[in-house]
């Protein structure tokens, strides 16, 4: 007769968990989080213009810090986020004017700014802690 | 003895299972070449009889069998089983409603398909025989008309699986641009009209699963990236 059908529970496929990452996705969410560190440091870059800039032992203290392992930390840390958001943003703006639109050139191009930020966190380190 | 292939396929039946899980399955390897179509048919046909899935054509064509497979989506009987790691994990398209082990509800991307007017729009009276293209102008659809809605693209995109209630997806924006470069089709503005907007298009934000998913190697972000550049051109 009219018997309704019975609504089974249909559970969510899993999704973030099980995707494999790829160069493509790690640049964009690395993009990302990178953008958002920069924007979350920017209260450290007025403490650290105001120290310097405010009088000579202000200075002394804020070099001091800038010397100590959080300094070199944070210094490190902004440095690579810098480098990254700055190469890949480029790489977007070619992607989004049409240059590099390629299946290949959208994977190559993500492992070239993903090369050039492990570079440069190789670099910072050199100067910063040796 | 021939090689054996272990897989990990996703399984919920509904009604009884709580929760889905993975089974383990050893599977001969039938022949050089073996699809992964070809495991999971082994499976239904001498193991378990219960596994779901959905196939048809078994070449490509039809855009039935798309799968999770080892984290990436594609096409399970265009996969080769040769370079698969093994245990091949087969699992649904991911962040969609799960009917039955493999099978899952398609219901939402068909209707965002269907939201782009994947048609032709033509207010100009019909010429004596069919609207005429040139081959150049026909060529601007290659890349495009190619899909066959497997669902890969869209289930493989974060912003997809975070706002697919709003954002269309990179399956129905490849299809929108093929509607937007078809030089017989009339209705341009108003199909740009319709997906200008922060969610239906612009929660692209460049991640690409789309392009590496894709199993006819066609490139949704750079579809929309054509769109993107529409907008822009018109406005200017």
């Amino acid at each position: 007769m009219n018997e309704q059908p019975v609504k089974y529970h249909r559970p969510l496929s899993p999704r973030i968990s099980i995707y494999r990452w790829r160069a493509p996705m790690l640049a964009s969410i690395a993009h990302r989080a990178s953008g958002v560190a920069l924007v979350l440091f920017v209260p450290l870059y007025l403490w650290l213009l105001h120290g310097m800039t405010s009088s000579p032992d202000h200075y002394d203290a804020t070099l001091t810090w800038l010397h100590s392992l959080p300094g070199k930390c944070s210094l490190w840390f902004v440095g690579v986020a810098l480098v990254y958001h700055f190469s890949n943003g480029i790489r977007f703006l070619l992607i989004d004017v049409g240059w590099g639109e390629s299946r290949k050139m959208m994977r190559f191009s993500a492992l070239v700014v993903l090369f050039i930020a492990a570079l440069a966190s190789l670099m910072f380190a050199w100067l910063l802690f040796l | 003895m021939s090689k054996m292939i272990t897989l990990s396929v996703f399984r919920y039946e509904p009604g009884k299972d709580e929760k889905p899980s993975m089974q383990t399955f050893e599977v001969p390897m039938l022949k050089p070449g073996m699809k992964l179509l070809d495991a999971l048919n082994y499976i239904k046909w001498e193991i378990d009889g219960t596994l779901s899935y959905r196939r048809s054509c078994g070449e490509g064509v039809c855009g039935s069998d798309g799968l999770n497979i080892n984290g990436v989506n594609g096409l399970a009987c265009i996969t080769p089983i040769e370079g698969l790691k093994q245990p091949i994990h087969v699992r649904p398209l991911p962040s969609m409603q799960v009917i039955r082990d493999l099978v899952v509800d398609m219901d939402h991307f068909f209707d965002q398909y269907r939201q782009i007017k994947p048609w032709l729009q033509a207010e100009s009276p019909l010429p004596e025989h069919e609207r005429l293209q040139s081959p150049e102008d026909r060529e601007r659809l290659d890349g495009s008309y190619e899909c066959i809605l497997c669902g890969c693209c869209t289930t493989s995109c974060p912003s997809w699986w975070w706002n697919g209630d709003r954002f269309l997806g990179p399956a129905a924006l490849l299809q929108a641009n093929r509607w937007i470069v078809d030089s017989r089709d009339e209705a341009t503005g108003d199909r740009l009209d319709q997906v200008e907007d922060a969610f239906r298009l612009y929660r692209c934000h460049q991640i690409m699963n789309c392009m590496d998913a894709c199993p006819k190697d066609l490139n949704p972000t750079a579809a929309i990236g054509h769109i993107k550049r529409k907008l822009v051109s018109r406005k200017s």
